[in-house]
């Protein structure tokens, strides 16, 4: 069974095209799929396209859930981001 | 650390091409080299066969380039480069999509490590792509 691992954050700023784009390209470095699930919505954390349309913003609950070899460090990777990418406000 | 895919944007406005290179730019991190080939030769609105060469060349770093075309004759022109491959390096796709929302998403894929394959995939995926 693939390693599956998830965390949640609360956003300190908008997931404008920035941070979308920095959570996308850390993204791909891993093999683990990598979901962003903001409310009922979610979206292939690879593909900044579809992490932009999830629009989501400061104050929204942002779950990361990745299943694959390297989840773990996907998961912290990815949430690093979201910490510190969201708080420039842009 | 291999070399990442590099982009070409070919537009007909030079300031078109470079907005959306410098967009796509700090989407992706500034990682990822975006070459521009943005109007005609004398600086009109058009295509020039020698702006997109000088443009892959400027983007080839081994991996391969990815041209992004905005409307019209700009495929036809690019369509023109490919057609005599001799004088340019390895791998170059052109990509059916969207200008900016192509040359976003190829930019993050190519910043993020991805193939040819992969950032050719990514551009084309933005057709599918909904704003609202």
């Amino acid at each position: 069974m693939p390693e599956s691992s998830e965390a949640t954050i609360t956003l300190a700023g908008d997931l404008h095209a920035r941070p979308a784009g920095a959570l996308s390209v850390a993204a791909a470095k891993f093999d683990a799929a990598v979901e962003v699930i903001v409310g009922t919505s979610q979206a292939n954390a690879k593909s900044v396209l579809a992490v932009m349309q999830l629009g989501a913003s400061s104050g929204q609950q942002v779950t990361i859930r990745a299943t694959g070899p390297d989840a773990g460090d996907a998961v912290a990777a990815i949430i690093g981001i979201l910490a510190g990418a969201t708080k420039a406000g842009d | 650390m291999a070399a990442n895919v590099g982009i070409v944007l070919v537009s007909h406005s030079a300031s078109l091409a470079e907005g959306t290179a410098e967009l796509a730019g700090q989407v992706s991190g500034e990682t990822v080299t975006i070459a521009t080939a943005g109007g005609t030769d004398d600086g009109r609105i058009g295509t020039s066969l020698a702006k997109i060469s000088r443009a892959v060349q400027l983007a080839d770093a081994g991996a391969g380039v990815l041209i992004l075309p905005d409307l019209g004759s700009s495929v036809l022109t690019v369509r023109a480069l490919l057609a005599d491959p001799d004088d340019l390096p390895g791998q170059i796709v052109m990509a059916d999509a969207p200008f900016v929302e192509g040359a976003v998403a190829a930019a993050v894929t190519a910043a993020g490590g991805g193939d040819l394959k992969a950032v050719l995939d990514a551009a084309q995926e933005a057709r599918h792509a909904r704003k609202l």
